[in-house]
């Protein structure tokens, strides 16, 4: 596997420079090598060679980093599961993937049922980073996320697709990363941003750093910029909404590149972002978890390049490789200037939902093109492509909405919000536009007003806190449309968060 | 205005944000201590701070506030600029 290759040649001839800077301590590459081959020996030791799928808890440590390389270079998956996020939901993930052994590099681990590696533990071996011979069709990790039934959805990603997304921006003369840059690496390991924020820079022997748990991220984020003088930062656009207000105070010229992604970035504030960053190259990329992250960006420019539609940048080009169409509620294409779902096809698909043949037989299908079979990834998301050939952005399909970056199904917090509750009343989760321009969770019961602790005791202890309803709202009659659907336009001007 | 004044005025803008009144603040108290004061909350806190005093916090400041203490010292020299 080219991608695995290169990693390990990258680790060995950078030894002397850092790796990663977490919470004012920096490691080098060397220090990077001795974890892995001390994780990957107690891999080799400890499990079995057909266990593939292997638990990771996601510390913001070193060894946390360590095990993802340690896994691949014996050609297994890791399935991360975050220490902050609810047992309940961690132990449903490692249930569904039957997963047997977990690397946690936590003090105390909570993972007594399962064969824990405590990577934090383990003795010095020798370095050993020749990888195995890995199949292109075996996983590289399994992300988890959002369902509509309270059961959080796997998406499986091979090392092919990991390849075909190396390959990808590896074609791409504009992003080049050296050794010498300093990356932001600002995401959840369960996130798959994530791959992206630490992938390349490991590929080019950069220093990635990272923000403490616990931190009030987005002033962590200006001081690293300001302190470390960061080069290179990829984020969700909400951090940018949330630092708007002060912008007048940000000039950080060592700023190379921005890559957005996750979320909609809209015009105005690009504008202003980029006034912060004089020396900067901003790229809006797009991409779903079920396609390796990326598939494909447009190179924004404040004077140059600023299509957009209703006010969001637009999304661009599919990158080398990958297929974008636009279609119809029958899959079929749509003309040039007319808006329908946004399909992707390409090597970075990933084989499908994770034991969810109904889910699976919804999200893709396959399509005759040229003599030749393609398999599309249906993204939910509303596009349409414009005369230039740029894909622009319009909106979503259906009820999944996007909380700093996160994807939440809005039935998934109605399910847990209505199971503990004694009242059978009925809730809707309702994403909120704030005077800043972020979604925010609210909440709306169809009641008098009554005590909602219990319920959100419940949700605090089965969902991440992400997903946790931050505004309650008791309305005594909800307002219906003509066709008797609950009018959830309407129920948003409950909740008055300007 | 005395600190116990502003201690008092930060605490209601806390409720406002946060849509509960379980929790005391004193000089130590960070975010760790208080239920749902994360990153998205710290920066509506923030601005419901600045609504209430009708000041604007540097970011500077608001880089290397790392407590409830911090957050006052900010407000009280604020009010005095």
């Amino acid at each position: 596997m080219e991608f695995v290759n290169r990693l390990q040649k990258s680790i060995e001839q950078h030894a002397k420079l850092n790796v990663l800077c977490i919470n004012g301590t920096c490691y080098t590459y060397k220090d990077f090598a001795q974890q892995i081959s001390n994780i990957r020996a107690a891999v080799i030791n400890k499990i079995d060679d057909s266990e593939k799928l292997i638990g990771l808890v996601t510390n913001d440590d070193l060894q946390t980093y360590a095990s993802i390389l340690a896994l691949w270079l014996e050609g297994k998956a890791y399935v991360p599961v975050n220490p902050e996020v609810p047992f309940e939901r961690n132990s449903k993930v490692f249930e569904q993937t039957e997963t047997k052994y977990v690397i946690d590099s936590s003090e105390n681990s909570i993972y007594d049922d399962y064969e824990v590696i405590a990577s934090k533990e383990l003795s010095d071996t020798n370095i050993n980073l020749v990888p195995r011979k890995i199949k292109g069709d075996d996983l590289a990790y399994i992300l988890f996320t959002s369902g509509t039934t309270g059961l959080p959805k796997g998406v499986p990603i091979t090392f092919d697709n990991v390849q075909a997304l190396v390959g990808a921006i590896d074609a791409e003369p504009t992003f080049n990363l050296v050794p010498e840059d300093r990356c932001l690496q600002m995401f959840e390991l369960t996130f798959d941003f994530s791959v992206v924020a630490y992938l390349f820079p490991l590929l080019a022997g950069s220093c990635m750093y990272t923000i403490p748990k616990g931190a009030i991220k987005y002033f962590y984020i200006f001081k690293l910029i300001n302190e470390e003088k960061l080069t290179v930062l990829t984020m969700v656009p909400s951090i940018i909404n949330y630092l708007r207000p002060y912008f007048g105070e940000i000039n950080a010229p060592d700023v190379r590149y921005c890559s957005f992604g996750g979320g909609a970035l809209h015009s105005d504030i690009a504008k202003e972002w980029s006034d912060c960053l004089p020396n900067c190259k901003i790229f809006n990329y797009y991409g779903p978890t079920e396609f390796t992250v990326y598939s494909g960006f447009y190179p924004y420019h404040k004077e140059t390049a600023t299509k957009a539609h209703n006010g969001i940048i637009a999304i661009g080009t599919p990158q080398k490789d990958t297929l974008y169409l636009v279609v119809n509620d029958n899959n079929e294409e749509v003309p040039i200037g007319e808006t329908g779902e946004l399909c992707l096809g390409g090597p970075q698909i990933t084989p499908g939902y994770w034991k969810n043949e109904e889910r699976n037989a919804k999200s893709f299908f396959e399509r005759e093109e040229n003599g030749k079979s393609i398999r599309y990834y249906k993204t939910g998301d509303l596009c349409l492509k414009d005369e230039d050939g740029d894909f622009l952005y319009v909106g979503r399909a259906d009820f999944q909405v996007k909380i700093r970056g996160y994807r939440v199904e809005l039935a998934e917090i109605e399910f847990h919000a209505k199971s503990k509750s004694e009242k059978k009343v009925n809730m809707v989760a309702l994403d909120i536009t704030n005077d800043l321009g972020n979604a925010e969770l609210g909440l709306a019961i169809e009641s008098e007003e009554f005590d909602t602790e219990i319920i959100f005791d419940h949700m605090k202890s089965v969902m991440p806190s992400y997903m946790i309803p931050m505004h309650v709202r008791f309305v005594k009659e909800f307002p219906h449309s003509i066709n008797g659907k609950i009018d959830r336009k309407e129920l948003k001007k409950h909740f008055d968060l300007t | 205005m005395s600190r116990e004044d502003i201690l008092s005025k930060v605490r209601t803008a806390f409720i406002a944000v946060l849509e509960h009144e379980n929790f005391e603040l004193s000089d130590e108290t960070t975010a760790n201590d208080v239920d749902g004061w994360e990153s998205i909350t710290h920066m509506m806190i923030i601005t419901e701070v600045e609504k209430t005093f009708n000041i604007k916090f540097k970011l500077m400041d608001l880089m290397n506030m790392n407590n409830v203490g911090d957050l006052l010292n900010c407000i009280e020299s604020e009010l005095q600029a």
